[in-house]
């Protein structure tokens, strides 16, 4: 297409106003990270000092955020573990087999999307509880228990997401395999999963950032021993501390692996993001 | 040919009929452990929620009488309810148009530049990718009355500090303005990859029969997004109603109520207030709420596109 | 081996895939059978049922005179060559050939001696380590092919193995199958839609329509004796002229077809068979090949405008206003006549099909065509 000149340069000068705007908040606030503690709060802000690393360490060790870390990784690549092994079979099932009411289901997966997360933690909350009062088994608490509920959003983006991936590859591919002496799944495993593999694992990251930022939930349903990461920065929201390169530290903990993913996962963005809606 | 003993229902062995029957049901095999755990996390939780709604129900105490639709009277005549009912209407409205609105404006823009687009995007993609609570916390420090970015900005044109987010009169749209700021990328990102999928026929037509930009725009351009705009409203709508953790951690509801979210709201009713069986009541109200929202505009949207 | 289905039945209810109506079929021990219809016909889905990709909802299907009906696929000794799949993406031609192999659990010397033997059939030999991506499509179809012959099936099924070939292509590889067929002695059932197709490869065509089998028959029994008004108007291009018309017996005993502004005299052997009729009404037709340009008017002869022509190459394919009937007309290049120009044709009485207007059935009492 072609653009005259003057319209491109507004463009150019528009977006660019747009990235800045994006940029500064995030660049500005991630310095602080590195500052030490004398020119948290300097105002002007100072731009020229010696990067320090001092509050990673006074966050991780003095403040025991590491445990936070470590929940935050049990509970988000458990909760994506589980929503691949039970979501990934599931998709493969919408994809290759109609039946009666697949389609209504398919839609029933979308809707979701759309509960709002106080819809099952308020009941989730009360049935662990009552659940431990009757039967003493614990899952508040527990990771186990936060993973179970992260399939609420986590399992239908699996499905749609990785639907997405078996319909574009044809079934005769498995077919194929099957007529040449292999199992259904025996099929699956040879032949198919080879070819998905990027697209399995694309899903995989994209549903670990969704389980990684969780606040809502993990504020419901975690204690002491499953506190997460966001959870975690939340705490310095207390203002009378004005802790601002501590907070940064942790922000810059919690953003850091996002963003490198989003580097690798641009493509696969819209889809996580749309639910794969559109295709 | 002779009668077959093979063809009669009773000549089948066993394994063979069990065969045919494991053919018949294959897809439960595969689909049917992902709904058994969806059925656990998410029905069970609403019927449970349904149910309680209907006692009076607390975490402390074990009498549970009926209530009947007694919790649900109490909280549509609650005028916190009210207020952060209506402060949620707020929200979706300006931050769903003002979203919309920056964020296709910005997928139209990208279209006419080719140098620098994939970098642009890149930048435009961060605020999505981060957690609600860290884009919360880093816009408590811009906005921070004594050594926030802004009012370092405003100070240097003369404008003396402000505490935007403690005044009723400007908090609650500082916390759109954040939303926003959050959430136009994602609008800017779908709206993108839908023009990214336009055929390219029509366009080159329509040039050469010197239609002009703006008929262009309208009368192919819009129908041709109409899915795509309708998927951007959408999860925008449900993801502004639900809004929770930015305000929790920049106004946390105040000042005086006036950025109370329902979540928010609901949230404190269960867990400060210890009202389980009312905020049950109230958490049902939003979801029949956000259902009917949803379903009018999936409707739309079936209408364009085959799912499933 | 023998092929036969029985009764064989596939409602399309809560599946998407075409439906079969109590279909019967025998499929002889090394022959080369083809199913033939047009698109949603059941010839697929057919195929499918025998190599137990789909389950059919009752009847039996056996392979030499075993009962395969409730076996799965890879129990079946039978090969699949597909349409719109060929070669494993992540495997290069040597594993692609070597995986049905390793399913039997052959040693690695002899997966090794089968897969150069069997890639030297169907020349790949030279591309065995090449990927996917690496091949062009026909030799990927010709991978396809190794992998299916490469068990030593009992026997082969193709599904439109040729249709996303270009034309070329599609006839080089056409040969080669009929090839194969010879030196291999297998059961082929090969599915297509292309009746050319069928015709050059077919020892036995079945044509199929709307879950129905028209008519089992050799390649020149369903062009020359159509069973039905279906098989007449699909098999052959271009198509049968087809029109309809009325019965007329004189007192005499002469047999006249009245079509829309002309009358055409009927040879006797159309007599027997009226006494199947239940009306008068039919469809007559004859074949363009079947009509001849004669220099004047005579017995069964009408004049006709030349509307359009299409070349062919040697021949002429004429298209010609008869009485507001458009009869398409094949005549040799040298013959034909230009656009604008009136011609008379003749329609030979020994090459004109006539079917009864409600069952659309032929009236030739011929018992082998009548027979399937």
């Amino acid at each position: 297409m072609v653009v005259p000149v003057r319209e491109r340069a507004l463009s150019y000068a528009i977006l660019t106003a747009m990235a800045v705007l994006v940029l500064i908040p995030v660049l500005a606030g991630s310095l602080t990270a590195f500052k030490p503690q004398i020119i948290w709060i300097s105002s002007p802000p100072v731009w020229f000092f010696e990067p320090t690393l001092e509050n990673f360490e006074f966050v991780l060790i003095t403040r025991q955020n590491w445990l936070h870390l470590r929940n935050s990784l049990i509970i988000s690549i458990g909760s994506v573990v589980i929503a691949l092994v039970l979501g990934v079979p599931a998709a493969y099932g919408f994809a290759r087999f109609r039946f009666r009411g697949s389609k209504g289901l398919m839609q029933w997966l979308i809707s979701l999307r759309m509960i709002p997360p106080i819809v099952v933690g308020l009941p989730f909350y009360a049935m662990f509880l009552f659940l431990e009062r009757a039967t003493g088994l614990g899952l508040r608490d527990t990771h186990f228990g936060l993973i179970l509920t992260y399939q609420t959003f986590l399992l239908p983006l699996v499905i749609w997401m990785m639907r997405g991936y078996f319909v574009e590859l044809p079934a005769a591919m498995e077919e194929s395999a099957m007529v040449e002496g292999y199992t259904r799944i025996g099929a699956l495993r040879r032949v198919v999963l080879p070819v998905v593999w990027p697209g399995i694992v694309a899903t995989a990251l994209l549903n670990f950032i969704f389980a990684w930022n969780e606040f809502f939930l993990a504020l419901i349903l975690a204690g002491n021993n499953t506190s997460t990461l966001p959870m975690a920065a939340g705490t310095y929201v207390v203002r009378a501390r004005v802790e601002w390169g501590n907070l940064f530290a942790v922000n810059l903990i919690i953003m850091m692996p996002v963003i490198v993913l989003t580097i690798f996962l641009r493509q696969q963005l819209v889809k996580g993001l749309t639910f794969g809606i559109l295709e | 040919m002779k009668p077959d003993v093979a063809t009669q229902p009773g000549g089948q062995s066993l394994s063979r009929r069990v065969y045919s029957l494991t053919q018949r049901h294959r897809h439960w095999f595969f689909i049917g452990p992902a709904l058994l755990i969806l059925l656990t996390v998410v029905i069970y939780p609403i019927v449970f929620s349904t149910g309680v709604s209907l006692f009076r129900v607390t975490f402390a105490s074990t009498s549970r009488p009926f209530v009947g639709l007694q919790n649900f009277e109490r909280m549509l005549g609650n005028d916190d309810f009210l207020q952060s009912a209506y402060n949620t209407l707020y929200y979706v409205v300006f931050s769903v148009s003002g979203s919309f609105l920056l964020g296709f404006g910005a997928a139209l823009l990208i279209r006419r530049i080719s140098r620098g687009r994939n970098i642009l995007r890149l930048v435009l993609i961060i605020p999505i990718t981060m957690a609600p609570i860290v884009v919360g916390l880093m816009w408590n420090w811009m906005l921070d009355p004594l050594f926030g970015l802004i009012n370092w900005f405003l100070g240097l044109l003369g404008i003396p500090g402000q505490t935007l987010l403690a005044q009723a009169s400007t908090a609650r749209l500082m916390v759109v303005l954040v939303d926003i700021w959050q959430w136009y990328p994602l609008v800017f990102l779908i709206i993108e990859a839908g023009m990214a999928t336009l055929p390219r026929a029509p366009y080159e037509s329509a040039r050469l029969e010197g239609v002009s930009s703006w008929m262009i725009f309208r009368r192919i351009t819009l129908p041709l997004l109409r899915p795509v705009i309708l998927v951007a409203l959408l999860l925008r709508t449900v993801d502004a109603f639900r809004t929770f953790d930015i305000v929790r951690v920049m106004t946390d509801g105040g000042p005086a109520l006036t950025t109370e979210t329902l979540s928010l709201y609901l949230y404190r009713t269960a867990f400060t207030f210890n009202k389980l069986s009312r905020a049950a009541a109230g958490s049902i109200l939003m979801l029949l709420v956000i259902g009917l929202i949803s379903a009018m505009m999936f409707r739309f949207l079936y209408k364009d596109i085959e799912v499933g | 081996m023998k092929v036969v289905l029985k009764e064989l039945v596939k409602d399309f209810k809560s599946t998407d895939t075409v439906a079969v109506n109590r279909i019967n079929l025998e499929i002889d021990q090394g022959e080369l059978a083809v199913l033939l219809g047009p698109s949603g016909c059941g010839k697929t889905t057919t195929l499918r049922m025998i190599a137990g990709l789909e389950q059919p909802d009752s009847g039996r299907i056996y392979i030499a005179e075993r009962d395969i009906t409730d076996l799965a696929p890879k129990d079946r000794r039978v090969a699949m060559v597909f349409q719109n799949f060929s070669m494993y993406p992540t495997m290069n031609v040597y594993d692609n050939i070597a995986f049905p192999l390793h399913a039997i659990k052959m040693d690695r010397k002899e997966i090794d001696r089968t897969v150069r033997e069997v890639a030297r059939l169907v020349n790949i030999d030279q591309l065995l380590e090449r990927g996917l991506r690496q091949v062009s499509g026909g030799e990927a179809q010709r991978v396809a092919l190794a992998r299916a012959m490469v068990r030593r099936p009992e026997v082969f099924l193709m599904d439109e193995p040729l249709s996303n070939l270009d034309a070329k292509l599609r006839v080089q590889l056409r040969t080669e199958i009929k090839r194969l067929h010879q030196d291999t002695g297998t059961t082929f059932i090969f599915v297509t839609h292309d009746q050319e197709e069928a015709m050059t490869l077919g020892d036995k065509i079945i044509v199929m329509n709307r879950g129905d089998i028209q008519q089992v028959g050799t390649p020149h029994e369903v062009f020359f004796t159509p069973r039905n008004a279906f098989v007449a108007n699909f098999v052959g291009t271009p198509s049968m002229n087809m029109l309809p018309g009325s019965l007329r017996i004189e007192e005499s005993g002469r047999l006249f077809v009245v079509l829309p502004g002309f009358e055409l005299e009927l040879p006797r052997r159309f007599a027997a068979g009226l006494r199947m009729m239940t009306s008068h009404h039919v469809i007559w037709g004859i074949r363009p090949e079947a009509i001849k340009l004669v220099p004047a008017i005579g017995d069964n002869c009408v004049p006709g405008l030349v509307e359009l022509v299409e070349a062919l190459g040697s021949r002429d394919l004429m298209f010609v206003r008869v009485h507001d009937q458009l009869f398409g007309v094949i005549v040799d290049a040298l013959d034909s006549v230009p656009v604008g120009e009136t011609c008379s044709l003749h329609f030979d009485g020994a090459h004109m099909h006539l079917f009864d207007a409600d069952s659309e059935l032929s009236l030739l009492l011929d018992e082998k065509a009548n027979g399937a």
